[in-house]
């Protein structure tokens, strides 16, 4: 035994948590709360940028809904939207739906371009001889991203509260927010997953934007799913904004009628869990792949 | 190149032994890797008639960028690897801390394997890459070395006595709050080399660090380099096409070129393989043209003459090496040839063989540029 | 002996400079093949969600209360026709106004700016080459259009159109080259071509006739290139109306042009001058 510590020394230990450990749990935690704030200290660095990402939703939003009320003549109610599902208040409806917006831009564009952005710094590599596992620095960037949606989506609420006037149910917050955390929960699974393609294909962006478009036609954030075609209205079963939305709606709106019936806490735990082990599946692969074929800090 | 005598498992660490019984911190074991390269087909690539792609697809796609390489690295040495551009060089480092996955062989890192242990082979080695972007600009020394400390799983406290220590022996202790951007490149590579030590890893690995550098920071640099290794007890790979810089500071050489060793020993014994009267240079303005076949006929016991052109705009010389067979012997024949055409001769050595002498008779190509000539 | 450019006329040397950047540029956007399909299919989405806010919205294609201040009760192909033309607003910010930066950032805005010929012609050689993507993009998705969302376009309107266009991107480059010269001093040009894409998208009517903005909003769209090109293809298309019907609306698009492009090169040249005596030019 003496003999082992002795030629063992001669290598130098090093001392380093790691496996399913405690203290390298902590350690990960730790490395993903510290890429959240570095995130926000170089986001805070540009100012400009800050400002005009903070107001940028708000940009998006109003078109959407100057839109609906030139439909109707400046009226906010519409007789059809309450044939289709309860309620006609168009801006209610539509605010409740875009809500999730800001979020879906954390999935793709947060953590999916997460890795392609540590490449555009030039510390991708630096980050890659660390121990930390790559999917810690994934969540961090999803973390800087979630919080930073959270504050512009209040901001979103005081705006168009006063400007319009929103009716919602305040008992209902709660259960909203529960299957809200689940949907991101499946956001962050589908975020790993684009991630790891953002890594594979030169133009990464496209990739990014690709998915935010069709998962915006996808979710029912201005329209229920109903006026879908069949095909897309199956589509979105995959993925978790759809019944986030009719979920949450269920218990903000009035009257709201699901279009949709079903159980949506189970819907949601299924894609939480389909999600998250398919992205870290993916993830891993193309890690290994990347590795194999040393495009790894070529942007 | 010496032949380990066996490995031995103790826990989760593999041990390495030479002949002597020296421990060795890194090995490499038949490492291979081959680049297959893209083609770029644009728009109109499905145009393309499929004989033509048939034939496209040949030996001519693939980069042999590490050709089964065998090396020992004993624990506190400092070892270089020199090889011009495109030798694998950095291939061969980036195998190492695990950024690249070989496609034959493996290695072992301070006792851990790159294919199995990953996380421990990176807590193992801190890597220093040259080049400019490999920090947050945006962020302050301090701020990066902080992020970058908790990514090697420092507890803070720990972190931060380490961030400290470091800024002070880098002497940029009162510019550690400012951000990087505001740093020249020497300064920001000093930050570089201070993370790679964050976590005291007993390995470096360190991929050309002064490139780009002004000669006052290489210096500084070189110097950090050397007490790391003699002082600390570091095990360093120093990969660079700076001869100087290998020869002044290694330990050992591996001579690499086209993905393979063509030789280790210490630069002494490798500067050695090139005798005295078998070394000849001609420094001259205004080289004959194709220089090489000029004088061949006139020379055909030398092994090499190779022409290391010089920048005329600038007014530098060339330089024309004959290295090999009885050199020594030729320099009379060489200079009436030379005096023939328009090449102004400024000086004839019998000099003394440097690395780049070595290197180029054990491979056959020049230092400078890349691959085989 | 600096030969060549003694020989050359100004005008031909021009015209290869503008010729060279066409090419170069075009080159890149053939290599890439993705971006080509992207920016050919991916507009087609981002209308879509509108469209199926209509139909929920209103129950069916059209819209009685929308034709009373649209004067078409077809909100569809209104919608489209405004993604069409809204996409050159896209292509002409973030091409143009971005390729100082990008010059920058490849390390060859010092060699462009250190040759002989006048950078105004390279800045119109970019944006002759981005002008030429965006109508291929416009006229495949028009087509597209066509087929699938019953757009009539008779063969009479497709002059006006043109002309329309053109005159439409001659306001949009002036706009975009007073972009790049803020670029040159302001290192975060993608922050300021997304500020004024904000603005387009808010007070030109890509999506609701302008009629619908507050009065102060309406103001601020009558400043806009894309908003008149909007109203005159809208009018040709949807309405039926006859070329004289949109007289009003081609003079002031060629108002705008004049006043654009001038400030656009005036404030390049002093922004460059500027930039090169504070050394600031090729940092990034």
């Amino acid at each position: 035994m003496k003999k082992i510590e002795e030629e063992t020394r001669r290598l130098k230990q090093i001392s380093c948590p790691s496996g399913l450990s405690l203290a390298n749990l902590k350690a990960e935690l730790r490395a993903i709360w510290e890429c959240n704030i570095k995130e926000w200290k170089i986001e805070l660095a540009y100012p400009i940028n800050f400002t005009r990402q903070c107001v940028e939703p708000l940009i998006f939003l109003l078109p959407i809904l100057v839109y609906g009320l030139v439909l109707l003549g400046g009226s906010r109610f519409s007789e059809s939207l309450m044939r289709l599902v309860g309620t006609g208040d168009i801006v209610t409806f539509t605010f409740t739906g875009y809500i999730i917006m800001g979020f879906i831009g954390t999935a793709v564009w947060a953590m999916g371009f997460s890795i392609r952005k540590e490449q555009w710094y030039g510390t991708l590599e630096s980050i890659y001889v660390t121990p930390t596992s790559r999917l810690s620095l994934v969540l961090g960037m999803a973390l800087h991203s979630v919080v930073h949606q959270s504050l512009g989506t209040l901001f979103e609420v005081g705006v168009i509260y006063a400007v319009f006037g929103l009716v919602l149910r305040i008992e209902g917050i709660l259960p909203a927010l529960a299957i809200f955390a689940l949907m991101m929960f499946a956001l962050g699974g589908f975020g790993i997953f684009i991630s790891s393609l953002a890594l594979i294909f030169k133009e990464g962006w496209i990739i990014s934007e690709g998915f935010h478009s069709v998962l915006m036609i996808l979710s029912p954030v201005a329209y229920p799913l109903t006026v879908l075609p069949t095909i897309a209205q199956q589509a979105s079963t995959v993925f978790p904004t759809a019944p986030a939305l009719v979920g949450m709606r269920s218990f903000l709106i009035e009257n709201y009628t699901p279009e949709i019936l079903g159980n949506v806490f189970l819907h949601l735990l299924v894609l939480d869990a389909a999600w998250i082990l398919f992205g870290i599946l993916i993830f891993y692969l193309t890690d290994s792949y990347v590795r194999k074929t040393g495009t790894l800090g070529k942007y | 190149m010496e032949i380990h005598v066996f490995l031995r498992q103790v826990e989760d660490q593999l041990l390495v032994y030479n002949r002597d019984n020296d421990v060795y911190s890194i090995q490499t074991i038949n490492l291979t890797k081959v680049f297959k390269k893209r083609k770029h087909k644009g728009i109109f690539g499905f145009l393309k008639k499929k004989a033509e792609k048939e034939t496209s697809e040949s030996s001519k796609d693939v980069t042999v960028a590490l050709d089964h390489v065998n090396s020992e690295i004993r624990s506190g040495e400092l070892f270089g690897l020199l090889g011009p551009n495109g030798a694998g060089k950095t291939t061969l480092v980036k195998c190492l801390s695990t950024i690249l996955i070989p496609d034959e062989g493996t290695a072992i890192v301070n006792g851990f394997d790159i294919r199995k242990q990953t996380s421990l082979v990176r807590a193992s080695l801190g890597l220093v890459v040259g080049g400019e972007r490999t920090l947050y600009w945006k962020l302050t020394a301090r701020d990066n070395l902080m992020y970058f400390a908790s990514l090697y799983k420092m507890p803070r406290r720990e972190a931060k006595d380490r961030v400290d220590e470091l800024l002070a022996l880098m002497n940029l202790s009162d510019r550690a709050d400012e951000r990087l951007e505001d740093y020249s490149t020497g300064m920001r590579q000093k930050i570089a080399v201070a993370r790679a030590l964050l976590h005291d890893p007993p390995i470096l690995l360190l991929d050309e660090p002064t490139l780009g550098l002004d000669p006052t920071f290489s210096r500084q640099i070189r110097n950090q380099i050397r007490e790391l290794c003699k002082k600390e007890g570091r095990t360093i790979l120093l990969a660079t096409h700076y001869m100087k810089e290998a020869d002044e500071l290694c330990d050992r050489v591996a001579i690499i070129n086209d993905g393979k060793i063509a030789a280790i020993d210490t630069p002494e014994r490798l500067k050695a393989m090139v005798k005295e009267n078998e070394l000849i240079e001609v420094t001259c303005h205004n080289p004959p043209h194709d220089t090489e076949n000029y004088l061949r006929p006139l020379c055909p016991d030398v092994e090499i003459i190779t022409l290391i052109r010089g920048d005329e705009a600038k007014g530098m010389p060339s330089r024309i090496k004959l290295i090999g067979g009885n050199a020594e012997k030729h320099v009379g024949t060489v200079v009436d040839a030379l005096r023939k055409t328009n090449a102004q001769i400024t000086s004839v050595n019998i000099s003394m063989p440097t690395l780049e002498d070595a290197f180029i008779k054990i491979t056959g190509a020049k230092l400078a540029e890349g691959g085989a000539t | 002996m600096i030969k060549a450019s003694l020989d050359e006329s100004p005008l031909r040397a021009n015209f290869f400079v503008v010729w060279s950047e066409v090419v170069k540029n075009l080159k890149f956007l053939m290599a890439y093949p993705v971006i080509f399909v992207f920016w050919t299919i991916f507009p087609f989405f981002w209308f879509l969600t509108f469209i199926f806010q209509g139909q929920a919205i209103v129950g069916g294609l059209q819209s009685a209360s929308f034709a009373e201040i649209a004067g078409t009760p077809e909100y569809i192909p209104f919608i489209i026709l405004g993604a069409i033309l809204n996409g050159y607003v896209l292509t002409s910010l973030y091409g143009v106004g971005e390729s100082i930066r990008r010059e920058a950032y490849q390390g060859t805005l010092d060699y462009l700016l250190s040759s002989p010929c006048n950078k105004a012609f390279i800045l119109i050689g970019k944006a002759v080459s981005e002008s030429i993507s965006s109508t291929v993009y416009a006229v495949i998705q028009l087509i597209v259009c066509i087929v699938f969302f019953g757009i009539e376009l008779t063969l009479g309107v497709i002059m006006p159109i043109i002309l329309i266009l053109i005159l439409m991107i001659l306001g949009l480059y002036g706009i975009a080259l007073m972009l790049a010269a803020l670029s040159l001093q302001f290192k975060q040009a993608h922050d300021l071509a997304h500020t004024l894409e904000y603005v387009f998208y808010l007070f030109s009517p890509v999506r609701y006739p302008v009629q619908a903005l507050p009065f102060w909003a309406q103001i601020i769209g009558r400043f806009l290139p894309l908003t008149y090109a909007l109203i005159a293809v809208r009018s040709l298309v949807l309405l039926k109306q006859n070329f004289p019907a949109i007289y009003e609306q081609i003079f002031l698009l060629f108002v705008i042009d004049v006043l654009a492009i001038f400030l656009g090169f005036y404030l390049f040249n002093w922004m460059e001058k500027r930039t090169k005596k504070s050394g600031s030019i090729s940092q990034f």
